[in-house]
């Protein structure tokens, strides 16, 4: 009786994720065309062909630019708003409500959004610029100098509350006295913060910079919604759009799969690092 | 309301982040919707205006009369709403089981859900596509609510497993020995209380598939087929681009999230714990 009820369940879990995933393993040690069925194996030529690419590397460089630099801010940004709206002020749930919004929004209307307030001729952004006299010359946000900080710039707007919502829940949680005790002994707020507030905040800082890591770096539509209409595409080429653009505009899915399959791995080498500099000291 | 804790005394400091964030987070929203009001020869106005001051429905009439936005409209609103009818129809009896039966793997199985979070649809997409493409699904909105399902089966289990959870054992069994069986206790006394969860978890799958691009992108080609943010995306790459009409478009794509995102607020935290609207 239970295992009936579970049992559709598991079966379109097995067929829908588990068999993709080790087909698409089994796909990568073949030449193959993502749209015909002709293939020839190739055993670990696809690897050695990715791993010589410079453009696989390039991609790999750019994507990890990516996302360490929009995990910090992202993080930044996300305990500060936690910490604000933890405070008790008038139209604080509303602030709340606005600062979570941005997570739940389509990607395509984040990037449609952004490209409207950061168009080159027309857009809010330089307009404010120009008008503050910070710029002389309208900023090119689209333009090779430009895409990446504009692409961290929509991703961060789009990813910090998740840090925010986990970080909220868990600052409710922190025992009230500990901040009666600390000020009563003449910790100022700064102190507080260092001394009682962030050391609570350590371990779910550590499953929150974990999860943000695997999502930024598998990240695909913000970059390269980025690059449609006209998007400086090299400058913002992450793993993630460069194995889309393989299977899917080359059509070539076996070295496509390679490519998923090493993102994995590096995804997996990666996560070890981390738990193993990491956890121990956490004591988790 | 919980009062002031780590910067009690600062409170100055505290509103003027609040209102720095706030405008850094709404404003592209307010600025979305003044567009799309606004005449186009006061969109590309200098200086630029806030409020519009002559309102217009020109835009969202351009974007009903010249493009595709109703067909991708619908499209998108039966895709998502099949995938919620058939993730709960198939995650609902199934996180039942996993809280109330006994059997071997049963924790295997809920681990194995955990283990889904390592994996983002690029990494899927390929051999996905593949198989799709073999079993003659690409282009059908139904191989499409395929892919979505599986996609949200995993935290909709780990969302209603927890909700079964917290309902308590007794009143299921103070239902059987008042006579009831095992489907009657389900349906008259468990359901009922689970129902907040299930809403949670369908909104949850709601948004998720509404807001989908890569899956749409990639199984979906034919014009008629495409669901909202492709549809967007592509309106959007086309030659010249009317921001008059693509900020009318992205206030149709924003109306239903906003609509459901006012219910589900409360149950953020517990979503994202179980993987929701991971991204």
């Amino acid at each position: 009786m239970g295992m009936l009820l579970v049992a559709p369940a598991v079966l379109l879990l097995m067929t829908l994720t588990l068999y993709p995933v080790l087909y698409g393993a089994w796909i990568s040690v073949f030449n193959k065309h993502s749209f015909f069925a002709e293939q020839t194996f190739v055993g670990l030529g696809n690897y050695a062909y990715v791993l010589t690419d410079a453009q696989f590397w390039n991609s790999v460089r750019l994507g990890s630019i990516y996302a360490l630099s929009s995990i910090i801010l992202q993080i930044a940004l996300g305990v500060t708003a936690a910490l604000v709206v933890n405070e008790a002020f008038p139209g604080r749930n509303l602030v709340r409500s606005i600062l979570i919004f941005p997570y739940v929004v389509p990607t395509v209307l984040a990037v449609i959004l952004w490209k409207w307030l950061l168009n080159s001729q027309f857009g809010l952004v330089n307009y404010l610029l120009e008008d503050a006299g910070l710029i002389s010359q309208p900023i090119s946000w689209m333009g090779k100098d430009w895409i990446m900080t504009s692409l961290i710039l929509v991703s961060v707007w789009q990813f910090f509350p998740f840090v925010m919502l986990a970080v909220l829940a868990r600052l409710q949680s922190i025992p009230h006295e500990l901040h009666e005790a600390a000020a009563i002994d003449g910790a100022n707020a700064l102190q507080r913060f260092v001394h009682v507030t962030l050391p609570q905040l350590k371990s779910v800082l550590f499953v929150v910079i974990l999860l943000r890591s695997i999502w930024m770096f598998t990240k695909f539509d913000t970059p390269w919604l980025m690059i449609l209409g006209g998007g400086a595409e090299t400058y913002i080429r992450t793993l993630p759009v460069y194995t889309y653009q393989r299977t899917f505009a080359y059509y070539e899915a076996g070295i496509g799969s390679a490519m998923a399959v090493l993102m994995f791995l590096m995804l997996v080498v990666i996560t070890a690092i981390y738990f193993r500099l990491f956890k121990r000291e956490e004591g988790l | 309301m919980t009062v002031a804790r780590t910067f009690r005394g600062s409170m100055p400091l505290v509103l003027l982040t609040a209102a720095v964030l706030v405008i850094f987070c709404g404003f592209p929203f307010a600025w979305m919707i003044s567009t799309t009001f606004k005449q186009s020869h006061e969109i590309f106005a200098t200086p630029p205006t806030l409020i519009p001051r002559t309102w217009t429905l020109g835009n969202l009439q351009r974007l009903f009369a010249e493009t595709r936005a109703l067909t991708y409209l619908r499209n998108s609103t039966v895709v998502s709403l099949s995938t919620v009818a058939m993730t709960i129809a198939v995650a609902t009896p199934a996180a039942y089981s996993l809280t109330r039966f006994r059997y071997s793997g049963r924790e295997q199985i809920a681990a194995a859900v955990l283990f889904t979070y390592m994996f983002a649809p690029i990494m899927i997409i390929i051999p996905f596509y593949v198989m799709m493409r073999f079993l003659g699904l690409t282009n059908t909105h139904f191989g499409l609510v395929l892919a979505y399902t599986a996609f949200c089966l995993p935290f909709s289990l780990w969302m209603l497993r927890s909700f079964f959870q917290s309902i308590p054992l007794d009143i299921e069994q103070a239902a059987m020995i008042d006579g009831a069986n095992r489907l009657q206790t389900v349906l008259y006394v468990v359901l009922p209380l689970a129902v907040p969860g299930v809403a949670a978890t369908s909104i949850f799958t709601f948004i998720l598939t509404w807001n989908d691009y890569i899956f749409a992108r990639i199984l979906i080609s034919a014009d008629e087929l495409k669901t909202l943010p492709v549809g967007i995306a592509d309106l959007y790459n086309a030659s010249v681009v009317d921001w008059g009409m693509i900020m009318a478009s992205g206030l149709l794509i924003l109306t239903p999230v906003m609509g459901v995102f006012f219910i589900i607020q409360k149950y953020m935290v517990a979503g994202l714990g179980a993987g929701a609207l991971k991204g």
